[in-house]
């Protein structure tokens, strides 16, 4: 640890934080609603050039032409998009604070009563942190350690001022903006996000992190991330989210978006916790997320890791285009699902190029009156010759009112590719229980340990510091629902 | 000519045209048409179908002049000649066939195990020109073999056959499709075995390229019974082979496998479903298929456990082997699981032959074809080997060696 990153730690820690739980922060907010009003007031606030509104209003437009997309096995009243803020910055933050001393307490309040406490920070080092606050950047830290690499992180609208090139590129390039509903509506409307460009050769030092919060009511967050690893460069990215607790249903529609170059690696871990709603389906966060990366380069690597134990519905698909010839996308994930919290997440592996290869490791784990969808599709194109897919989805069953669902999607067009896919379903080991039950665990802690071990495969994929994070999580989630 | 001018001009040749509830019934399925035109983007299940076959065809039906043959040459043992269909009503101790009633038309319009958009099965309801009903007496053993002719071209045929297992009783059935001529074929068969029963189905399909058979088939297994069925494909004509089965009450099992054998531009499309209702019930879900030149082939399986269905056990596997660059195979292997505990797997691959084997194999002597040749019968030689019926597995043993030879 060097003495910046000391000092830095330092004088967050120096902050004192009284204050509740909701942060209340005067929003300033457009109308509620959907328009290109609301789109010109937010590339207004953000201060964008012209092209990049008219980028927003053609995916608008787009938008308003297209239905949800109606595959998943989910169910959920209609969203009202007339009825959602697009838009909501505490005020006082288009003058962005130089450091952590300028920020509204009450912020940096909400973080730590979310898990994340500043001395847990200290311990971190390593990490840089771009804290989104519902659509605003409030700081970014080793920013400075970064530059020297040539390393841009910063926020999105940051990028979108000082880097139109890159975003001109690559914006959209992975996802178009007429994908499908939720990404013509993200690309219309999105407020904030990070933005990474690694440049050629360089190897990411430290691991960077981007924690999500949504806080004030009724708004949607619309993020937007753009990785670029150009030739050979490596970087691992970690998001988290967390949400306080409200009754009304908040709807996220984020795109992720990634690009590895030439020999470049990205690795992309989550951890997702969005509030999922009270033990009676009640509330909770509404979370349609297009994740995507494109392996455009020779030799490039995508890697997912996800743990996911919020959202009343999940709706996720982090995929992998695998395009540049021995290309690898990976797909490793957790999914636990209680109460009535509903998940329909999988991925998709896009094999183009030759030699391509993808593993997909999933694990689902339902409980109470919840449903866990596995959907995955794996396509070998006429070109991935000697292309390899292994696929193993599990899942776990506790009690008798949820359900497990697997819905792979496999399809081969090349007769030099090989794909294989195996999964099973079935509820905890009787045997594995009474051994621990035998050895003192309470029934509760026997159940944590088996699941525990049951994610393992997964779980190890994640970053150290997330690790430790994501066990814990596992543990919470069972919480209450078991015995 | 398009499905409702079709219908409107033979409505009078059809089945049960006079029963009004039936009537009724077919104008909602015509509004269906109406409304969705076999919309290939949001049903999976009409992938790589050359649909121009079935929406825009030439209903033609002869009610044909000679009657089908029923012989009982062996004790216990049946021998039935369908000829376009149709069946003449046979009656003993043992077995009774007769036409389809009314009551099996409307039997069947209420089950909803069948997934409603399946525009197959409802333009069979719609036409329904043919079928027979089979009932097998309690306690009885029986062998049945079914031959499907066929006496002329481009005929319609949409047909629905009823076949009951009475309680205790064991139905060994084989239906051979081996035609010729450019006809279309829609067959439903509604398979109900009660208490104690055991159906052993095989179907033998080896049609002519430009035959079409669409064959569909729904079963639901009482207590203790068992459904096996063994779909053996190799038909040069496009094949559809839909197969539902309900396992409505404990101890019942149902069995559903099947290979294809395609080339040229041939495609077949395949399904299973079955659906746990009980407990302590079983299924099995095996299909596999080598694909050459241009052809190309999907596989839907589905197993769906009820919340009631507790100690479930449910097994899914597709295996697809691809000869050509040009050949595509896509499978969905589904799970959809309420019931806690439950044993439910899926396996599902795809790939060319083993090239280390073949290696090993060339290393030893044998041509490039002779390996890939004693590649593919090993490959389906866990299937073919469990046929017990030495006549049956000498008929497949051959079309096996006619597929083969054309093996490149």
């Amino acid at each position: 640890m060097n003495s910046e990153t000391l000092n830095t730690l330092d004088s967050y820690s120096k902050n004192k934080y009284k204050y509740g739980f909701v942060t209340e922060i005067d929003d300033e907010k457009p109308k509620k609603g959907l328009n290109e009003n609301t789109i010109k007031f937010i590339s207004q606030k953000k201060n964008e050039p012209e092209w990049m509104l008219d980028w927003r209003l053609k995916a608008y437009s787009k938008w308003k032409k297209m239905q949800e997309p109606k595959w998943a096995n989910l169910s959920f009243p209609e969203i009202d998009y007339q009825d959602i803020y697009y838009y909501s910055a505490p005020k006082g933050f288009e003058k962005k604070p130089k450091d952590l001393s300028e920020v509204d307490p009450k912020l940096i309040e909400t973080y730590n009563k979310l898990g994340i406490p500043l001395e847990e920070q200290k311990v971190l080092a390593g990490v840089a942190v771009d804290v989104v606050f519902d659509s605003v950047s409030v700081a970014t830290t080793y920013k400075g350690e970064l530059e020297k690499l040539g390393i841009i992180f910063c926020s999105i609208g940051e990028a979108i001022q000082k880097h139109p090139d890159l975003i001109k590129k690559y914006l959209g390039s992975v996802i178009p903006p007429g994908d499908h509903s939720f990404s013509a509506l993200n690309s219309a409307v999105f407020t904030d996000g990070s933005f990474v460009y690694i440049p050629e050769g360089v190897q990411c030092p430290m691991e960077l992190s981007t924690y999500f919060r949504i806080n004030a009511e009724n708004t949607g967050q619309f993020e937007r991330t753009l990785i670029i690893a150009d030739k050979g460069s490596y970087v691992s990215y970690l998001e988290g989210c967390t949400a306080p607790k409200r009754d009304d249903n908040q709807l996220h529609a984020a795109n992720v978006e990634l690009i590895a170059l030439e020999d470049a690696e990205i690795k992309y871990s989550t951890v997702q916790n969005w509030y999922p709603g009270d033990e009676d389906g009640k509330g909770g966060i509404y979370n349609f997320v297009t994740k995507r990366g494109l392996c455009a380069g020779k030799n490039s690597k995508i890697s997912w890791t996800q743990v996911e134990t919020g959202s009343a519905i999940t709706w996720k698909y982090p995929s992998c285009i695998l395009k540049g010839d021995n290309s690898i996308g990976e797909f490793y994930s957790v999914a636990i699902t209680n109460n009535f919290q509903q998940a329909d997440t999988g991925t998709k592996m896009t094999h183009i190029g030759r030699n391509t290869k993808s593993k997909i490791i999933s694990k689902g784990i339902s409980l109470g009156h919840s449903q866990n969808t596995y959907r995955g599709e794996v396509s070998f194109l006429r070109k991935a010759d000697k292309a390899r897919n292994y696929t193993q989805c599990d899942s776990l069953l506790v009690g008798n009112q949820c359900g497990a669902h697997t819905v792979p999607y496999i399809d081969s067009k090349n007769n030099t590719a090989v794909i294989e896919h195996e999964a099973s379903t079935s509820k905890i080991n009787e045997d594995q229980l009474y051994y621990c039950r035998q050895r003192g665990l309470s029934h509760e802690e026997a159940v944590s340990l088996i699941v525990n071990g049951f994610c393992k495969q997964v779980l190890q994929e994640l970053p150290m510091e997330f690790a430790v994070e994501a066990q814990k999580l596992v543990s919470i989630s069972l919480e209450g629902s078991v015995g | 000519m398009n499905i409702q001018d079709n219908y409107l001009k033979n409505k009078k040749n059809i089945f049960f045209s006079q029963n009004k509830d039936i009537q009724n019934h077919r104008e909602k399925l015509l509004n269906v048409f109406e409304n969705d035109r076999f919309d290939k983007k949001n049903n999976e299940s009409l992938k790589n179908i050359n649909l121009k076959n079935f929406i825009d065809f030439e209903y033609k039906y002869l009610i044909p002049d000679e009657t089908s043959v029923i012989n009982n040459n062996q004790e216990n043992s049946y021998s039935i000649v369908s000829v376009n269909g149709h069946c003449s009503s046979f009656k003993d101790d043992k077995i009774e066939i007769t036409k389809i009633l009314d009551e099996d038309y409307n039997d069947f319009s209420k089950n909803d195990t069948i997934d409603n958009n399946d525009h197959f099965v409802n333009l069979n309801s719609l036409f329904l020109n043919s079928g027979f009903k089979i009932v097998i007496k309690k306690n009885n053993n029986i062998k049945i073999k079914i031959s499907n002719i066929i006496t002329d071209d481009n005929l319609t045929i949409f047909q629905k056959n009823n076949y009951i297992c009475e309680e205790g009783s064991s139905l060994n059935l084989i239906e051979e499709y081996e035609n010729k001529n450019n006809s279309t074929s829609n067959i439903l068969n509604v398979i109900k075995l009660e208490k104690n029963s055991q159906l052993n189905h095989f179907l033998i399909q080896d049609n002519s390229p430009n035959h079409n058979l669409i064959i569909t088939s729904h079963s639901s297994c009482k207590k203790n019974s068992i459904y096996t069925q063994k779909v053996y494909n190799f038909s040069e004509g496009y094949v559809r082979n839909f197969h539902y089965s309900e396992l409505v009450e404990i101890n019942s099992e149902a069995d559903l496998q099947g290979i294809f054998f395609l080339k040229d531009d041939n495609t077949s499309n395949n399904k299973t479903f079955v659906k746990h209702l009980a407990e302590n019930c079983k299924s099995n879900q095996v299909y596999k298929g080598i694909l050459n030149d241009h052809s190309k082939a999907t596989y839907f399986s589905n197993t769906h456990v009820d919340q009631v269905a507790q100690k479930t056990e449910g097994y899914q596997l597709s295996k697809g082997i691809l000869l050509s660059d040009n050949a595509s195979y896509f499978s969905k292997p589904e799970l959809k699981i309420h019931a806690d505990d439950v044993k439910c797997s899926h396996g599902s691959t795809i790939g060319p032959i083993d090239e280390n084997a073949i290696f090993y194999l060339r290393s030893r002597g044998m041509s490039k074809i002779a390996a890939t040749k004693i590649l593919i019968s090993s490959f389906i030689n866990e299937e073919l080997g469990s046929i017990d019926n030495e006549q049956m597995s000498e008929i497949i043993q051959k079309k096996l060696v006619r597929y083969l030879s054309k093996v490149k």
